[in-house]
């Protein structure tokens, strides 16, 4: 029973998670096993204000030392783990080392989904997922120079509008016929690309970008259509990938992320995940998903706590909510865009106004909305209601001030 | 009725509402800001309880 309590990962979920296994009345050790070479830190700074401010990792920690050790937590950080056995309750290390669990986490999170484009190793061409990512995308950031970024999602967004409002001439390169395809509604995608237009940023949809020219460093971007656009600063963002190789190696359930229930326990009862790694079954929307968002990384973490000391918290009704910001605008999104029927929209983008409520039978299942965290607010607890709303309940929605 | 107050993350815009309260993490409505426990954090972005601002005072819910 000495063994500790292992938690492989280094960001929002293991973080959460730790303290939240000790706070849950776990007595016995803790460790987080991380390949980062720093402490826990914020991710979402990486595309928005580290970029552009000048702060080091230590500006950005989620938790200050202390805490961890207040809380008595133990850190192997630039450590991987190469294996679990799951029979003998031991983790390897790729020290050699083999360690004793008496329960484990899983938060692995997601790693960017890589394409040939990049295998030049060209310099100037990053991804953008960690803090080293974030501090060499920075290097190359020079006013009245040329960036493309190549994926039109909340990362290529944010990332644009930092490079814009440093100088940077910006063009982004999005294969599909719309930004955001996968995460908003064609609306919300209309006034994001309207947005970034009245910034000066060159959206080209509809548009693959085939070879990166340069020697040594990348010089542009030559697209399909035989288009060359100049480029001194590359970054890709397509998508990210969820980390389930520890997950597979040792035969723990996976689909499209590890399969956890809604306390966030795998298919081995010693074992919970949390995070960007995970896949489970929403109760609200009746269908598995797998979220990239801090907020179901944090509740995800605090229910895989409650189970290693076994108790139960589910986290399977919760909203799901996720904010991004660009320019001078916060947009906030809470519910899935699930099958919606109908569109309460109200919008006006020089006011920077923009408030969107989805319904299904009158039920609504998700809103969007512009510098308006009241709304989001309202629209979460109507989600979470799943209660059908009449004309006077969305018009009380749709009003509230800014 | 007591006057209601609202404070909101600055880094990510998550609303805290003292009448609602957040009774999912275990924090009742009606739970006034200074009593909510200074480890608590943000549930949408994990900052601390510090990054938090007052915006509005009277505000009350739709109640759904």
């Amino acid at each position: 029973m000495n063994a500790p309590c292992i938690i492989i990962g280094g960001s929002h979920a293991a973080s959460q998670l730790s303290i939240n296994v000790r706070q849950q009345g776990w007595t016995g050790r803790i460790m987080v096993i991380s390949k980062e070479s720093s402490l826990p830190y914020q991710h979402p700074p990486l595309s928005k204000s580290f970029l552009s401010e000048d702060k080091l990792v230590e500006d950005i920690l989620l938790k200050p030392a202390e805490i961890y050790t207040k809380a008595n937590i133990e850190f192997r950080l630039n450590v991987e783990v190469n294996n679990i056995d799951r029979e003998r309750m031991e983790v390897t290390l790729n020290t050699g080392e083999t360690l004793s669990y008496n329960k484990l986490a899983l938060c692995t999170g997601a790693s960017a989904i890589k394409i040939p484009l990049s295998d030049g190793n060209l310099t100037g061409v990053h991804y953008l997922r960690n803090v080293n990512d974030a501090i060499k995308i920075k290097k190359g950031i020079k006013a009245k120079k040329n960036a493309v970024i190549i994926g039109g999602g909340f990362i290529g967004l944010e990332t644009a509008a930092v490079l814009k409002q440093q100088g940077m001439n910006v063009t982004i390169l999005e294969a599909q016929n719309s930004i955001l395809q996968r995460a908003v509604s064609p609306e919300i995608a209309q006034y994001i690309m309207a947005l970034h237009q009245e910034n000066g940023v060159n959206i080209i949809t509809s548009s693959m970008a085939e070879t990166l020219e340069g020697t040594d460093s990348v010089t542009g971007v030559r697209c399909a259509s035989g288009t060359l656009i100049p480029a001194e600063l590359v970054i890709i963002g397509i998508g990210v990938t969820p980390q389930t190789a520890l997950a597979e190696q040792c035969k723990l359930a996976t689909n499209n992320g590890i399969s956890v229930n809604k306390y966030a326990l795998t298919s081995d009862p010693n074992i919970v995940a949390a995070g960007d790694c995970t896949n489970y079954f929403h109760e609200l929307y009746q269908r598995n998903v797998r979220l990239e968002s801090i907020q179901n990384a944090l509740e995800q973490s605090k229910s895989a706590a409650a189970s290693i000391v076994d108790k139960n918290i589910s986290f399977s009704r919760n909203v799901p909510r996720f904010w991004s910001d660009q320019y001078d605008i916060k947009l906030q999104i809470c519910g899935l865009f699930d099958g919606y029927d109908e569109i309460e929209i109200e919008q006006d983008l020089e006011k920077r106004k923009l408030n969107a409520l989805y319904f299904k039978k009158r039920t609504l299942v998700a809103a969007v909305a512009v510098n308006n965290p009241k709304l989001l607010m309202q629209a979460q607890a109507a989600i979470k209601a799943q209660i059908s709303l009449n004309d006077e309940q969305i018009q009380q929605i749709l009003m509230l001030p800014n | 009725m007591s006057s209601n107050k609202l404070w909101q993350c600055i880094t990510c815009g998550f609303l805290y509402s003292e009448s609602e309260g957040i009774p999912d993490e275990g924090i009742p409505a009606g739970t006034k800001w200074e009593d909510v426990p200074d480890d608590w954090c943000c549930p949408d972005c994990g900052m601390d309880k510090s990054d938090f601002t007052m915006v509005e005072a009277g505000t009350s819910a739709l109640g759904f």
